[in-house]
């Protein structure tokens, strides 16, 4: 089912083995469970790699609720644009490889969808976002001045005085040159 | 009271305390005081476990008497911070610059000691193992969180003193996050001149932050996360002239800071998050500012902070 979902990412498949796997992924089904995780790391994946902008909190409950508000077009265009196939499930793979993985925050994004059994949690595990679905960025420019400003008010001085002033971001770049 | 006569009544509180094997709360109170009382001088290193590790040393000298703390980090881009009763100073030679921050937090203090059992609230707190740090034999102070919304803390005093020799901020799965250990520490034995900074900063640009105590209106919290108040709203200026609004919410040990500052000079910032050891920095976009969120806290609570903010224009 991984495979099918990566080619039906790319608009790869023909109108029926589409339909199917849309209907997976509809499907509330334990065994179909896995499709959605597939989908949703894949689209993780692709969203990490094209930089794509962070999406508002509960943007696809709103894009659901839209939808189910829009009347039904009977005879939809055909998408005919050509692309450049991409294979997320090898590149699912690949990134596992490198374990790039635990950058990225694999956790469902909604509770209620069902777990996947053979899915390589040790793996997909982030070390970073355990819960956040967030997109991992850098640590921002200025970020040494946000430490600074944090600190002051942070109740661990009371314990540890001034030593949580010691974390900064390491690098020249990140303070300012004249 | 002489030093002398303060010294014993405190040398006498310690060893009843220690022959009763006190609670944990009064463990925490000792660590508290003694960080207020105690002057030294000591090297800590500040490790984090994540990812690749990292692994920063620094020195750090109290003079108690004046209340005037200074931190040089060894490694990496050099750097002094100075911090008196009411200004912290931080010298970046590299860059010729000084910020200079006032210190507002003197009058909302992170924890008082009569606070402390309200930790309990979100808290476990049980003693834990001893262990020789620094040549000192130290007593552990677990507090365990009781939800997924805060990290946990190993932390380990002087049996003697009661300062703070480790400090093991842990996640949920037990792990880790980051360390905090000193490696040399020497009670007493400093003077006025040990704690001055170690740059004139003549001619040196100065950031001041400005930081005032100010109502942001119109910003706030759709919900507060559970155990998270809001301690302090202020307006103040980040790096060399932006200005900022600030809120600062906190269960008492850990804290987390929204930062709102106009959107303009700043669309090259990606919305997500970023981690440091404990520390994550959540970024995204709210009501034409930018939203930073910055806390010793879990990812999960750093952006649950983060996407509550928001923006209801104040009635005119």
């Amino acid at each position: 089912m991984k495979d099918r979902i990566s080619v039906l990412m790319d608009g790869e498949l023909d109108d029926r083995s589409a339909a199917q796997a849309i209907d997976a992924l509809a499907d509330g089904s334990q065994a179909e469970g896995e499709a959605r995780e597939a989908w949703r790391t894949y689209h993780l994946i692709s969203d990490a790699l094209g930089k794509s902008r962070m999406l508002s909190a509960g943007f696809s409950a709103r894009v659901a609720a839209a939808l189910a508000a829009e009347p039904t077009v009977l005879a939809p265009r055909r998408l005919t644009v050509p692309r450049e196939p991409r294979r997320w499930l090898a590149l699912a793979a690949g990134v596992a490889a490198v374990s790039l993985v635990g950058w990225l925050g694999f956790a469902p994004q909604q509770a209620g969808v069902p777990p996947v059994a053979q899915a390589p949690k040790a793996t997909l595990a982030p070390a970073v976002a355990k819960e956040a679905n967030a997109a991992v960025v850098p640590l921002p420019s200025g970020t040494n001045d946000y430490l600074l400003a944090h600190q002051a008010f942070s109740p661990r001085m009371s314990f540890q005085g001034m030593a949580p002033y010691a974390l900064t971001v390491s690098g020249r770049a990140q303070e300012p040159r004249r | 009271m002489t030093a002398r006569a303060f010294g014993a009544a405190l040398a006498i509180a310690t060893t009843v305390a220690h022959a009763q094997s006190p609670d944990p709360l009064t463990w925490l109170r000792k660590m508290h005081e003694a960080t207020q009382r105690l002057s030294y001088s000591g090297t800590f290193v500040y490790q984090i476990h994540q990812n690749d590790g990292r692994t920063e040393t620094s020195r750090i000298t109290r003079y108690a008497a004046g209340d005037i703390e200074k931190l040089e980090v060894m490694n990496g881009v050099p750097r002094e911070i100075v911090r008196t009763r009411d200004r912290v100073r931080c010298y970046l030679p590299d860059s010729r610059v000084v910020k200079v921050d006032r210190r507002i937090d003197r009058d909302f203090p992170g924890l008082l000691p009569e606070q402390i059992p309200a930790l309990t609230r979100h808290y476990d707190i049980s003693l834990g193992e001893t262990q020789r740090i620094a040549g000192l034999e130290c007593q552990s102070v677990v507090l365990q969180p009781k939800d997924n919304l805060r990290y946990g803390y190993r932390l380990y005093a002087d049996v003697r003193s009661g300062m703070l020799m480790r400090a093991d901020t842990v996640d949920s799965a037990g792990h880790s996050v980051e360390t905090l250990m000193f490696t040399q520490f020497t009670p007493g034995n400093v003077t006025r001149d040990m704690v001055r900074p170690s740059h004139e900063g003549k001619n040196w640009r100065i950031e001041d932050a400005g930081a005032a105590p100010a109502s942001l209106a119109g910003w706030g919290l759709a919900a507060e996360l559970p155990g998270f108040h809001k301690v302090i709203e202020l307006k103040r200026r980040l790096g060399e002239s932006r200005a900022a609004g600030q809120m600062v919410f906190s269960d008492g040990l850990a804290a987390v800071s929204v930062f709102i500052e106009p959107l303009e000079g700043r669309r090259d910032r990606a919305a997500g998050l970023a981690s440091m050891g404990a520390i994550h920095i959540y970024t995204r976009e709210v009501a034409n500012h930018m939203i930073t969120v910055v806390g010793e806290a879990p990812a999960v609570s750093v952006q649950r902070i983060a996407d509550a903010v928001e923006f209801h224009r104040p009635p005119q």
